[in-house]
C-alpha cells in the first residue's frame, strides 16, 4: 500500500473523542480517578496536534481549565508539586486558604509532568509556578539509588519517574532538584539483554521505558549536542537499542512493546520516538507503521491500542503523537500534523512556549526591578 | 450500571446508612469549577471515599478503617491513598499481617494489572521479615530504600513463607504468563529473601513455562535474571558450565522453533555478556541459513551440541542469517553484506532500511579499496 492509498486521518472525530472525556468520563473509568491530570494532558494533546484547541474549545473553557489544574498544585513540607486529581480534595467553605497538604494528598511526580505540558498546551503564563517548590519536591521524589517515587513519601519507582523528574528540571532549566549522576546510573543499570530498557533494573525490556530512559539519557544537561554521540550511551549499547527497537516493528506494521508480543499503537510511539532520539527515525517502515495506525482509529472517533479496539485518549495522543514524528510525503493532507519534540513529548509550539515561560530566568527578565 | 467490581461491596449497604459509622463525619469531595474529566461516581464509591476523606481528617486508624479502603480499593484498585492509608492502619493496630497477604491472595488476581496491588504485598512481606527499625516514623516507604532485604540469615518460617509466596506467584502466572507486574513481584521476592534453595527452583520453573510457550519473552527474560543477575558464578570453571548449559538449552530451543525472536535474543545476550565470540556458534547457526533444498546436499552429521533444523522448519531463518552476517562483518564484510542485501530485497522487507544502514554503517570502518 502506498501513502495515497491510506484512508484519511479521522482529524474531526478524533478531536470530538477527546472533547468528550474532558467534559465527563462514565463510572467504568473509576479506576483512573487518581490519575486524572494525565487523562487531561492526553486530550489537551490531541487537540494540540490537531491544531483544533482554538477551535474545539472556547477560551472561557480553557480558563477554566488553567484555574482547575492550578488547584491541583499543591505545597507542604516535600515542596510542590501537582495532584493527580481532586479525589482526596476536601470540601471546604469558599474563599478558605488552602492548607498544608496531609501524607495522603501529596504531589505526585508523574503527574506534575503532564501538568506543566497541559498548562502550556492551554497557553497559561505560569506566574502561579512554584518553581523553587517543585524543585525541593523532586530532591524529595530522589531515592538512594537515584531513581524516584511518584510520591516523597513512597509509591512506583522505576523509569516512567525518572524521565519524569528529568522532563521536568530541563523545562525549569535547573537541574539542583536532582542528582543526575546517581540517575544516569539508575537508567544503566535497567538496560537489558535485549537492547531494550525495563521498567527497573531486573525487569524485561519494555518499549515505554526504553523511551524513559533515552529521552532521560538526552535530556541530560551533560549533553549538549544531540547530534553527537552520546556520553551516557556507548557504540555498542546504542547498536543493541536500535536492533531491539526495529525488531519490534511486527508484520502488521504497529510496534510491539515486547519480543514476541503483538503490535499496539502506543509502542509506535514508545519505540518510534526512542528511534528518532536516537537518530535513525529514517530506518522505521513508514508506510507500514502509518496504515496500522490508520486500522486502529476507530468508527465513532478516537484510536485504540489495536484495529477494532475501543479508543481512549492515551492510544489517541500516542498514535498522533508518532504520526507526528513519521510523515509520509504522499499521505493525504489529513496525514499533516505539526512538529514534535520527542524528548518532551509536545509539539514544537508548546515546547518553545515552556522555554519562554517556565525557567525562573524568564521571570527573572520579566521582573520590573532589576540591578 | 457496569458491575466493574464484581462480587465486591455492592451488596453491602452504604456507610452514610451504617449505624456503626454515624459517629464519623463524611468530607465530600471539592472537585472544583471546570474540572477536567470529571468521572460520574457511583453512589457507593461516593459514600465510601466520602467516608475515608473523613477517616483521613481525624487520623483515625482502626479496624473499620480496614473495612472502608477495601471497600474503596475493591471499586478502585488503583486509589492509591487508600492503599498508603491502610498500610499505615494495619501497622498502627498491630493488624495480623498474615489474614492482610490471604486477602491479598484473592485481589491479586482480581486485579492482576494495577500496580498497587503488588506495591501493598511487598510492603507487607518486608514488615513481616524485615521489620524498620523502633525509631522509624513508619510513615515512609520501606521497599524505598536500597537496604530492604529479608533478616541476614533466613529463618526456617522465612524459608517456608518465601516457598509459599513463590508458589501463589506461580499460580498467578498461570493465569497471565506474561504479566509485567507479576514478574517483576517474583525477581523482587527472589532478591528480598536470597534464599540460595529458592534460586535454585527458578531454572525449572522457566523450562516449564517455556515448554508451554517457547516465544514467551518473560520467561526467557527471567532465565537470563536468574542466571545472570545474581552473583551465581563462582569460579571460572562454574562460569564454563554455566555458559556450556545455556548454549546447550538455547541451541535446543532454537531448533524446536527457528523463528523465535527470544530464543535468539537470548543467544546474543548470553554471549555478550560472557564475552563469548558470535563466531563460536557458526557450525551450529549455518544450517538455518540455508534452505531445506539446499541443505540436501550437505552431510547428515548428527552432532548433539548442534541440532540441526526439523524437516518442517520456516528456512531459511532471518535471525540466523542476521547472525551470520554478525559474524562475518569483522573479517569478511562482503559476505556480510550479501546476507544483508538478501534480508533487505527478499526475506526481511520491513525491514529494508535497516539492512541498508547495516551495509552503510559496515563499510564505513573499511578502507576504499583502489
Amino acid at each position: 500500500m502506498s501513502g495515497s492509498e491510506l484512508p484519511k486521518l479521522a482529524r474531526v472525530a478524533h478531536a470530538g473523542h477527546c472533547n468528550r472525556c474532558l467534559s465527563a468520563l462514565p463510572s467504568s473509568h473509576i479506576q483512573i480517578d487518581a490519575s486524572r491530570l494525565a487523562i487531561g494532558f492526553y486530550c489537551f494533546g490531541t487537540l494540540d496536534l490537531l491544531g483544533s484547541i482554538y477551535e474545539k474549545t472556547k477560551e472561557i473553557e480553557r480558563e477554566g481549565w488553567r484555574e482547575w489544574l492550578w488547584h491541583q498544585q499543591t505545597s507542604g513540607i516535600h515542596g510542590t508539586g501537582f495532584k493527580p486529581s481532586s479525589y482526596m480534595t476536601q470540601d471546604r467553605p469558599y474563599g478558605t486558604d488552602p492548607e498544608e497538604y496531609s501524607e495522603y494528598d501529596t504531589p505526585h511526580l508523574i503527574m506534575t509532568y503532564t501538568a506543566i505540558l497541559s498548562l502550556a498546551i492551554l497557553r497559561d503564563d505560569f506566574e502561579q509556578l512554584d518553581r523553587n517548590g517543585i524543585v525541593r519536591f523532586l530532591q524529595a521524589c530522589q531515592r538512594e539509588d537515584g531513581s524516584f517515587t511518584s510520591f516523597p513519601n513512597g509509591g512506583e519507582s522505576d523509569l516512567r519517574q525518572v524521565y519524569c523528574a528529568f522532563a521536568i528540571s530541563s523545562m525549569l532549566d535547573d537541574w539542583s532538584g536532582v542528582d543526575v549522576d546517581r540517575a544516569v546510573s539508575f537508567i544503566q543499570q535497567c538496560s537489558s539483554h535485549e537492547g531494550g530498557y525495563g521498567q527497573q533494573p531486573t525487569g524485561e525490556a519494555l518499549g515505554g521505558t526504553t523511551y524513559c530512559a533515552l529521552a532521560s539519557l538526552y535530556l541530560a544537561p551533560s549533553v549538549s549536542d544531540l547530534h553527537a554521540p552520546n556520553p551516557h550511551v556507548t557504540t555498542d549499547e546504542r547498536r543493541r537499542t536500535i536492533r531491539w527497537l526495529l525488531q519490534n516493528q511486527a508484520s502488521s506494521g504497529g510496534f510491539s512493546g515486547r519480543t514476541n508480543k503483538d503490535a499496539d499503537a502506543c509502542y509506535c510511539f514508545w519505540c518510534g520516538a526512542s528511534l528518532h532520539i536516537l537518530g535513525v527515525g529514517d530506518l522505521v517502515d513508514r508506510t507500514a507503521f502509518l496504515s496500522y495506525l490508520a486500522s486502529c482509529q476507530f468508527k465513532f472517533g478516537g484510536i485504540g491500542k489495536a484495529p477494532e479496539d475501543r479508543p481512549d485518549p492515551y492510544h489517541t495522543y500516542l498514535s498522533l503523537a508518532a504520526l507526528a514524528l513519521f510523515p509520509l510525503e504522499d499521505a493525504d493532507p489529513s496525514w499533516k500534523l505539526p512538529r514534535l519534540n520527542a524528548l518532551w513529548n509536545t509539539t514544537e509550539d508548546t515546547a518553545d512556549w515552556i522555554r519562554q515561560h517556565v525557567p525562573l530566568y524568564t521571570v527573572k527578565a520579566q521582573s520590573p526591578v532589576r540591578k | 450500571m457496569p458491575d466493574i467490581a464484581g462480587d465486591g461491596p455492592e451488596e453491602q449497604p452504604l456507610f452514610s446508612e451504617r449505624p456503626d459509622w454515624t459517629d464519623v463525619t463524611p468530607v465530600p469531595q471539592y472537585e472544583g469549577y471546570n474540572p477536567i474529566a470529571p468521572i460520574f461516581y457511583t453512589p457507593q464509591y461516593k459514600d465510601a471515599t466520602d467516608y475515608f476523606r473523613g477517616i483521613v481528617k481525624t487520623n483515625e486508624k482502626s479496624e473499620r478503617v480496614l473495612e472502608l479502603t477495601e471497600a474503596i480499593i475493591r471499586l478502585n484498585p488503583a486509589h492509591y491513598s487508600a492503599w498508603q492509608y491502610r498500610y499505615h492502619t494495619l501497622l498502627a493496630i498491630k493488624a495480623p499481617l498474615d489474614a492482610e497477604l490471604k486477602l491479598m491472595d484473592s485481589l491479586a488476581v482480581q486485579f492482576l494489572k494495577t500496580y498497587q496491588v503488588w506495591h501493598h504485598r511487598r510492603l507487607i512481606l518486608t514488615a513481616i521479615y524485615s521489620p524498620p527499625p523502633s525509631n522509624a516514623s513508619g510513615l515512609n516507604d520501606p521497599t524505598a530504600t536500597t537496604s530492604s532485604s529479608a533478616k541476614s540469615k533466613p529463618s526456617p518460617e522465612s524459608q517456608a513463607a518465601a516457598r509459599t509466596e513463590l508458589a501463589f506467584i506461580t499460580r498467578v502466572l498461570m493465569v497471565d504468563a506474561k504479566n509485567y507486574h507479576t514478574w517483576s513481584y517474583r525477581q523482587w521476592l527472589l532478591a528480598f529473601f536470597d534464599d540460595v534453595h529458592l534460586w535454585e527452583g527458578e531454572l525449572g520453573f522457566v523450562e516449564r513455562l517455556l515448554e508451554e510457550d517457547v516465544r514467551n519473552n518473560s520467561a526467557w527474560h527471567h532465565r537470563f535474571f536468574v542466571v545472570f543477575g545474581r552473583g551465581q558464578l563462582q569460579g571460572e570453571e562454574d562460569r564454563v558450565a554455566v555458559l556450556k548449559r545455556e548454549l546447550s538449552y538455547t541451541k535446543d530451543q532454537i531448533a524446536l522453533a527457528p523463528n523465535n525472536a527470544s530464543a535468539w535474543n537470548y543467544l546474543r545476550g548470553i554471549l555478550e555478556r560472557t564475552g563469548t565470540s558470535f563466531s563460536n556458534l557458526r557450525s551450529f547457526v549455518e544450517p538455518y541459513t540455508k534452505t531445506h533444498e539446499d541443505r540436501l546436499g550437505d552431510e547428515e552429521i548428527l552432532d548433539l551440541e548442534n541440532p540441526a533444523p526439523s524437516a518442517e522448519a520456516e528456512l531459511p531463518c532471518v535471525a540466523a542469517l542476521e547472525f551470520l552476517a554478525d559474524i562475518y562483518e569483522k573479517d569478511a564484510v562482503s559476505k556480510s553484506v550479501e546476507i544483508w542485501k538478501r534480508l533487505a530485497n527478499e526475506l526481511d522487507t520491513m525491514r529494508k532500511k535497516y539492512w541498508e544502514y547495516r551495509i552503510k554503517e559496515a563499510l564505513k570502518d573499511v578502507p576504499v579499496q583502489s
